[in-house]
This record gives structure tokens, sequence and C-alpha cells, in this order.
């Protein structure tokens, strides 16, 4: 196996167009679109990921490695579920009730999924109800994202509400978070960035924090 | 003998030490008080007055603090403003009272809960081209005159009191935050490297409305005014939003252009608000005349080693603010906050250069007792020589 260099240059640079070429080549070719997806494509992302956390790429060059990736993965999303791929698990992530604000949220949905999650993203000003329907559905990972003091509260009666099932695990993330507020709330994990939320993800349902 | 607040904010922005640190409060949004706190304060301190908004708007939720509030809170600033056009004001009013608030860009806000509005409404999402910044039917007319009508005489009087210092800003002629509202934050973050000359032709488009409604600001005000309001928000909890080369490609050159056509203007020292840890661009902001940094965000990456920056900016910048808005101010005691603001003063007071604020706006989960601890502290503790 082997990094497709021309690929992973493409995501890590964000270069939409030239991603969407490279993956649909490689479908038209019948090459294994699982491998791509594990061995470039996720390190790519994973890359850019580790980049911003160490503030040497800043938000626009991950919002645009980020749609990339997303673009890559609306191509090979059909044939990775044709050919049997299992994510490794269900999550569902969502801003928390009031709160608006989904630029960190939605990196976190699409690194979740580049990292072979598969992702129901609820969107904005999500209530309880709103993730109780979402693990119904199968999520066995609650992520809740709130850039406000104001709205950072409302993480509160989710963290309440599932705090007696053992099955799903909260994990808490954006800019006004800090691993105390999770603690103290009884999350089960914390992101301190889009990046780092995939550690806490995967963390929080006893795999490795780091993949290989 | 006490200096009068005019005096101890011109002679801490003109770095030397007044009677004591100035408190800058109150005055515009990022240095405004939210309606509940506000409410909160008044009760505390027994004052009755109406619950006004600034700007006259009240989907931003910001209060228009009463004279004797202000006093209280030992402002040593007032604030003349701009508004709205009156035909803007009208509409919204007149409009559902759930719909959506729209401004005069055609930008606006949406109601996500009792008295919560956010920035929802982006009207040129999918713009990508300069023609369609020329399509766009909605731009601003910034010669209506119902802007700035108040102007004159509110900055008049408050020259002829002599008591405060003035500190004006017009709403939000912030070309990166003006940008996200007209296109979506991420939307625009994108189009920054996907379509880089259009993101720099619609920089240079609104800093042509900013430009233009200054240039009218200043002329109602004349010389009747201390510090001039700008900015935009550069910084993350962490970091900078865009890289510092993409600072200084796409709006170092904005912001420099427009700081020079204030100054060409007015001798009032130019204020720039930016949240967040800034710290990588203070040289820049030195270098392209701001006088004043707002709001120093002590929680934010390396905006939290406030000697390094003493040391490093302090005698060609002034800092404002420095109070805690995320942890202490919502969630501290008040002697907590008491012990921050004493930390702050003692760290970038020395020598003046230094007015104590909240870090952005006093949102709605601070506690009024906590306020009024923050400008007790400061009255009690501020004066110089600093202990």
């Amino acid at each position: 196996m082997s990094i497709d260099d021309e690929l992973w240059d493409a995501i890590v640079f964000g270069e939409r167009a030239v991603v969407a070429r490279l993956v649909q080549a490689a479908v038209d070719n019948n090459a294994d679109v699982v491998e791509l997806l594990n061995v470039t494509m996720i390190p790519a992302l994973r890359e850019v990921g580790n980049q911003f956390s160490a503030g040497e790429v800043f938000v626009p060059e991950m919002l645009s490695s980020a749609k990339a990736m997303q673009g890559a993965i609306d191509i090979i999303g059909p044939l990775l579920t044709k050919s049997g791929h299992k994510p490794i698990a269900k999550v569902c992530i969502g801003s928390v009730q009031g709160d608006l604000h989904d630029i960190g949220k939605n990196l976190v949905a699409i690194m979740l999924r580049g990292s072979g999650f598969e992702v129901d993203d609820l969107g904005v000003d999500c209530r309880v109800d709103d993730f109780e329907a979402a693990v119904d559905r199968g999520a066995e990972v609650v992520c809740l994202s709130a850039l406000l003091t104001t709205t950072r509260d409302a993480m509160r009666p989710v963290a309440d509400h599932f705090s007696n099932r053992d099955d799903v695990k909260v994990v808490v993330g954006g800019a006004v978070i800090s691993q105390e507020f999770a603690d103290e709330i009884g999350a089960d994990g914390f992101g301190l960035d889009a990046s780092d939320a995939i550690r806490a993800v995967r963390e929080c349902l006893g795999l490795a924090g780091n993949p290989g | 003998m006490p200096m009068t607040s005019r005096e101890r904010v011109l002679t801490a922005i003109n770095h030397e030490e007044p009677d004591r640190v100035p408190i800058v409060i109150g005055v515009s949004n990022a240095t405004g008080i939210k309606m509940k706190p506000y409410q909160g304060i008044k009760d505390i301190v027994s004052v009755k007055a109406p619950d006004d908004y600034i700007y006259d708007w009240p989907e931003l939720g910001t209060a228009l603090i009463d004279e004797e509030t202000m006093h209280r809170l030992h402002s040593d600033v007032r604030g003349v403003l701009d508004l709205e056009p009156e035909s803007v004001r009208r509409w919204n009013r007149r409009r559902d009272p759930h719909s959506d608030y729209i401004d005069s860009w055609g930008s606006g806000q949406t109601e996500i809960g009792p008295d919560d509005w956010y920035p929802a409404v982006h009207p040129l999402p999918d713009a990508t081209t300069v023609a369609d910044l020329d399509a766009y039917e909605g731009w601003p007319d910034m010669s209506d005159s119902t802007r700035i009508a108040h102007v004159r005489e509110t900055a008049r009087r408050l020259a002829e009191e002599n008591e405060y210092a003035i500190l004006a800003t017009p709403w939000l002629l912030f070309p990166f935050e003006r940008a996200h509202a007209m296109q979506g934050m991420d939307v625009f973050l994108l189009n920054m490297i996907e379509h880089p000359d259009f993101a720099r032709a619609l920089l240079e488009r609104i800093a042509g409305y900013c430009k233009e409604l200054m240039g009218r600001f200043l002329q109602e005000l004349g010389d009747n005014v201390d510090i001039i309001k700008i900015g935009d928000d550069l910084g993350t909890q962490k970091s900078l939003m865009i890289s510092p080369r993409m600072y200084r490609d796409f709006l170092k050159p904005v912001h420099a252009d427009f700081i020079s056509f204030i100054k060409e203007r007015t001798s009032a020292k130019v204020f720039f608000h930016s949240d967040g840890d800034v710290a990588p661009l203070i040289e820049d902001f030195i270098e392209i005349g701001v006088d004043i940094l707002n709001p120093i965000q002590t929680n934010a990456g390396t905006m939290s080693d406030l000697p390094a920056l003493k040391k490093r900016f302090g005698d060609n910048i002034v800092f404002c603010g420095g109070i805690d808005t995320d942890q202490v101010l919502p969630l501290g005691s008040e002697q907590d906050v008491r012990d921050e603001v004493r930390r702050v003063m003692q760290i970038l007071g020395p020598g003046g250069g230094c007015m104590i604020g909240a870090v952005h706006t006093v949102m709605n989960d601070v506690p009024p007792e906590n306020v009024l601890a923050m400008v007790d502290a400061v009255a009690e503790f501020g004066h110089y020589p600093l202990q």
C-alpha cells in the first residue's frame, strides 16, 4: 500500500477540484476506495488537523481541506457502503440549543466522516429530544458544540439526560469549553479542536486516540 | 486634585499616568452591557431608567446605559454612535416582530429565542465575482442624513461639558466582519482561498462604503471627539482566524487605508477592537496607526501573557479591556473579579497606556454584582501610583 502523493497534497492544500478529479479517476479505474480512504485520505485530513492544532494553518485552509474531503466522501460513500465497509461507529453531532454557530461543528463532522465514522449531523439549535432521536437511530456518541458562554450551559441537560446510559457517550467542544467544564457537567470527553475531537470520540469508545 | 474623566483618559492614552486607571464601559457594542445585566445593575443601585437599546436596535440586545448608571459605573467615556437610516429603523419597527431584522446592507439577524438574535441573514452567499457585486442592489446609501443627524449636537454637548472622553463609532465599519455578514463567515473565509481576487474586491467595496460614512460622521463630529473606534475580529481562542500572511495580503492594506483616511480628518486616537489572540498582529496594528487596542482577551492564546505584551508593545499602543468575560465575569465571585482587576492593572497599568473594561460586551450570563465589583475595584485600587 502506498500513499497517493497527488491526492494527499490536494487534500492538504484544499484543492477541491483536484481531489474530486483524482478520486473519480480512482473510482473509474476500480481502485480500492477503502484503501484510498484509509491510507491516503484520512491521514491527509489528519495532517491538516495537526497543522491547525500547531498553528501552522488557519480556519480558511482547514475549511478548504474539509470541503475537498467532503467532496471526495460524496463520491466514494456509496461505493464504501456497497463494498460492505463498516463505519467505526455511528455518532451524532449538533450545536446546542440557542447556538446557531456551526463552522466548528461542521469541521468536526467532516473530520469524523473522514476518519471512518458515520455521522448524523443534527445541525444547530439542537434540543435534548433531537439528540435522543439520533441515539434511537443508532448513535453511540453524542457530540455537542457551543461557541458562547451564554449557550454552553445548554450542554448540561443533554449530559444529564444521557448520564445513566452506559451505551451513550457525550463529547463536548467549542471555543468556550474546557476540560474542567466537561468534567463539571459529566461529559465523557472533550475535544480542544477539530482534530482533538476525533481523539476524544475514539477514546470514549475505547479505541486508541491516534489511529495507525 | 482629581482629574476629570476626560483628562484621565487623555493622559492614559498619551502613555502617562493619570490619577487612576480609566474605565471604559457602556459606550458601544463591544464595550457595552446586554440588557439583562443592565437591568440587574439598575435594580441594585436603585436607578429608574428606561430599557433602551444602543443604535435604537433591540435585536442587537445591547443596552443604552442611562447617565446615572454610567456615573455609578465610573465610566470615563461617553459614546457618539450613528443610526441606521430612518427608513430602515421604521421598516424594522413595523415588521412582524419575530421575522428577521434586516439592516441597511441587506444583512441581518434571525430570532433564536426570547431577546436572542443571531446574525444569520447573508445577502451574498453565492457571490464569487465582481459582476455579482455589481449586480447586488442592496448596497447601503451612506449619504442618508438620518444616519448622523444627531451626531453634531451630541458631540458638541459632550465637548462643552468637557467632563468625559468622547468615544465615537459608527456601527460595524469593520470590513472583514462586514464581509462575513454579507456572505456568511465560512463562505467568505473559503472565498479568500478559492476566489482571492473576489474576496479582495468585496473587502475593497465594503471599505469604500465604510469610508464614505466615516467621512460624513467625522465631518459632523468636527473637533469634538477624542477616540474613534473601528476594528475587525481577527483572533480565535487559541490563535488567529487567518494566517498573518493572509492578514497582510488581504486586510492590512484595507485597515491601513481606513486608518489613514481617519487620521487625515481628525486628531482623535484610533481605537481598534479585535477579539481573540491577535498578539501576532500587534506590530502590524502599530505600524498602520492603531493607538488603542481592545479588548485584550486574556484567556486567548498568547494574549494571556500580559507582562510580555506590556513589555513588548506598551510604549507604542494603549491596552483597553482585559477583564475576562469567559470565566471571571460570568462564573467568578465578586472577590475573583476584584483580584483579576488588580492583577491586570498591576501589569498593564504602570506608566499609563491602560484602560480597564470587560473583554467583549457584558453578556446576559454575567451577574450584575460582578460588573459593579469590576468597576469598583478600579475605583478603589486603580489610583496611581499603583500598589
